[in-house]
């Protein structure tokens, strides 16, 4: 299993950002690599940037990118050694990972039996609590009175979050922040149960007040070395969809991110881990706990690159490959800060509705430790067949505040025109004072009025406008009308077609 | 030309007339200061207003446009004066109703009202599925349900009419 092969060509079995964002750096050790696409993306970046395309058909993902038969096909037809799932799609499906390997191919992620391991809420959990590392307290099974209930509270600590048993939909939940208030609230929230559901029996578990999302990165090589590289906060998101993350976490001290970084570790080792993956956590005023653990490439990898100078594609191709990491957690530092915005097709001024379209009128970013990790062309059809994210923004600053003044400048010269996209909402962030001043949680975005004119420049835009539209019109009104261009276009034709040809063209001898 | 231009939802005067071979622009009534250079055919402006620069994106056809500038982006909607007497006409004809259109491609999840319902303007008429977000679709105006023309589980494209609104009258 730890023989090291020397990898020439891989296959990336994906699209997008990540598929290009892979594909560099392999082409930058000297690899192929190797592109699939689906139809409408025959035409796309990953596509054109690759040294090989092989053509999945098919227009939605099940036809192409989740097509596990054809995507190994994909590898063996084009001589690829080994297979790189990106983040989504295959990325966290062990029969896919399974598939790979019988095949003979090397799979470039954990092993299939860490993915299931961590690919269940329940199981991770009973596993990470088996292994030490901290998880929400909470009652495994539920309670059906209320002597019972304070009898368990002291294992579960304030505040307490109790849910019916036989709850759903946000009903029958109750936090309680005071031990003197739980012996009522519990009598109370279990005859509402019973009323509701037929069942009174609760659960009590340990409420997450102000809770943010951290998470921390970890490598582990084929023979049982394993880092981590510190943490990413990832608060600023809705329904669960990240909008901006960044490195280090604004509350995160060294003796925190150690105690975190050795429980990701613990984690990791707990399922036998091997590859780059990411442990994530909810944490609240000091106390951290296990929520899941991604065993993939996560799309926010570069902000921790950025800060710690290591490439984590190059490390999971190295790992791969069966080479040693050759360095231990001494050799990690956190080196400035970082920031990276998702630039998603999405209507901030609309509740974040889906929004398609054709891209055009790019305008890029530039300038100094700006990183834009993208997907975007002009003509790109946006539509509903794939996640809508089309580009990462990612600077780097020597400290949080002149990152969070780069990528303000870096937002400021960016267009994607022919749809909408966050990233002025990621502006409105940047320039919050609770954002500013690193207090905030997974609250903070919904909090926010997305459609006010926050830089007050709205009269610039309506003289623009005004002009454009003008010039416009004037144009339009100077233009031919449809029926006398025919016109035209017929005579001019039929002239053409008229002129008297030399014999030899015209073909009369 | 005088033109009404909404900037997301802000409504401002702006005229623009020509005089000696020259643009002249007034917003609000009050003389602007300006220079305005379409840069590219493709939608790249470069306009300033006294001494500020202002490096502009604008996308879209005479009556509706996106104007992105320093990373803001304002949806604008003008008319001139003919299009706001036409437009004000046919709202009067029509009491405020018309037919409700699908923004996006599709899945009806539920219906919220039934033919006959009365409905006030932001009031949700159907839930409508896409990229795996539920979305609420809301009344644009106060008016009654004169027909339902989809049904929940049904998949509809962009532009395809879900709902028709009558306007009082």
């Amino acid at each position: 299993m730890t023989k090291k092969t020397e990898l020439k060509r891989i296959l990336v079995a994906n699209r997008g950002e990540i598929a290009l964002r892979i594909g560099r750096t392999a082409r930058e050790m000297g690899m192929e690599w190797v592109a699939v696409h689906s139809d409408p993306d025959r035409a796309s970046l990953h596509t054109r940037f690759a040294d090989i395309a092989v053509s999945l058909g098919g227009a939605t993902p099940a036809e192409s990118y989740l097509d596990a038969g054809k995507i190994i096909a994909a590898a063996k037809a084009s001589g690829a050694q080994a297979i790189h799932p990106g983040y989504g799609f295959l990325a966290e499906n062990a029969k896919f990972a399974e598939a790979v390997v019988e095949a003979g191919l090397i799979w470039i992620g954990p092993p299939p039996k860490a993915i299931v391991d961590m690919g269940d809420k329940i199981t991770s959990r009973q596993i990470m609590g088996a292994a030490g590392v901290p998880i929400v307290p909470g009652m495994a099974e539920p309670l059906a009175d209320a002597a019972a209930a304070v009898a368990a509270s002291k294992d579960v600590g304030y505040p307490i979050c109790m849910k019916a048993s036989a709850g759903g939909g946000g009903k029958g939940i109750r936090v309680v922040r005071e031990p003197s208030e739980l012996e009522p609230a519990f009598k109370q929230a279990s005859a509402e149960a019973q009323a509701a559901f037929g069942d009174g029996r609760m659960y009590l578990e340990r409420y997450v007040d102000e809770p943010r999302h951290i998470e921390i990165q970890v490598l582990f090589d084929q023979h049982g070395n394993g880092v981590h590289l510190g943490e990413r906060e990832c608060s600023i998101q809705r329904r669960h969809q990240k909008l901006l993350e960044e490195a280090p976490s604004p509350t995160i001290d060294r003796a925190t991110r150690d105690a975190m970084g050795e429980a990701a570790l613990q984690a990791a080792r707990a399922v036998g881990y091997v590859g780059a993956g990411t442990v994530e956590f909810l944490y609240s005023k000091g106390e951290f706990f296990f929520l899941e653990m991604n065993t993939r490439l996560q799309v926010e990898h570069p902000i921790t690159e950025m800060v710690t100078g290591i490439d984590l594609v190059r490390e999971q191709l190295r790992i791969a490959a069966g080479e040693e990491l050759g360095y231990d957690q001494s050799a990690i530092a956190m080196n400035g800060h970082a920031i990276e915005v998702r630039i998603n097709a999405e209507d901030p001024k609309n509740k974040f509705l889906p929004s398609t379209g054709t891209v055009q009128n790019l305008r890029l970013p530039g300038g100094p430790w700006v990183r834009l990790d993208s997907a975007l062309y002009n003509g790109l059809e946006v539509g509903l067949n794939y996640d809508p994210m089309l580009a990462k923004l990612i600077v780097w600053g020597a400290d949080r505040e002149q990152a969070m003044e780069r990528m303000r400048r870096a937002l400021a010269e960016l267009n994607v025109g022919g749809v909408s996209t966050g990233a002025p909402a990621a502006l409105r962030v940047l320039q919050e004072e609770r954002f500013r001043a690193g207090d905030y949680d997974t609250h903070f975005l919904e909090s926010l009025d997305l459609t006010e004119d926050f830089l007050g420049m709205a009269d610039v835009a309506a003289i623009a406008a005004a002009i454009y539209r003008h010039h416009k019109s004037r144009r339009r009104a100077l233009q031919p009308s449809a029926g006398r261009r025919d016109g035209w276009l017929a005579r001019g034709r039929r002239q053409r077609t008229d002129y008297p040809l030399p014999p030899s063209i015209g073909g009369q001898a | 030309m005088k033109y009404f231009v909404d900037v997301d939802g802000t409504e401002h005067e702006v005229e623009v007339f020509e005089r000696f071979g020259a643009l002249e622009v007034r917003l609000d009534g009050e003389p602007v200061d300006f220079h305005y250079h379409e840069v590219n055919q493709h939608g790249q402006i470069s306009l300033t207003v006294g001494d500020r620069s202002y490096g502009i994106s604008i996308e879209g056809g005479t009556s509706k446009v996106a104007v992105t500038l320093a990373g803001q982006r304002y949806g604008v909607a003008i008319e001139d004066e003919r299009e706001r007497a036409a437009g004000l006409a046919a709202k009067a004809r029509s009491g405020g109703g018309g037919p409700v259109k699908s923004v996006m491609p599709g899945v009806v999840v539920e219906l919220l009202v039934a033919e006959g319902d009365a409905v006030t303007a932001g009031q949700p008429l159907l839930i409508l599925e896409a990229m795996k977000m539920q979305n609420e679709i809301e009344a644009p105006s106060d008016g009654t349900v004169a027909g339902i023309h989809v049904e929940a589980g049904q998949a509809v494209g962009a532009g395809e009419k879900l709902v028709t609104l009558k306007g009082e009258d």
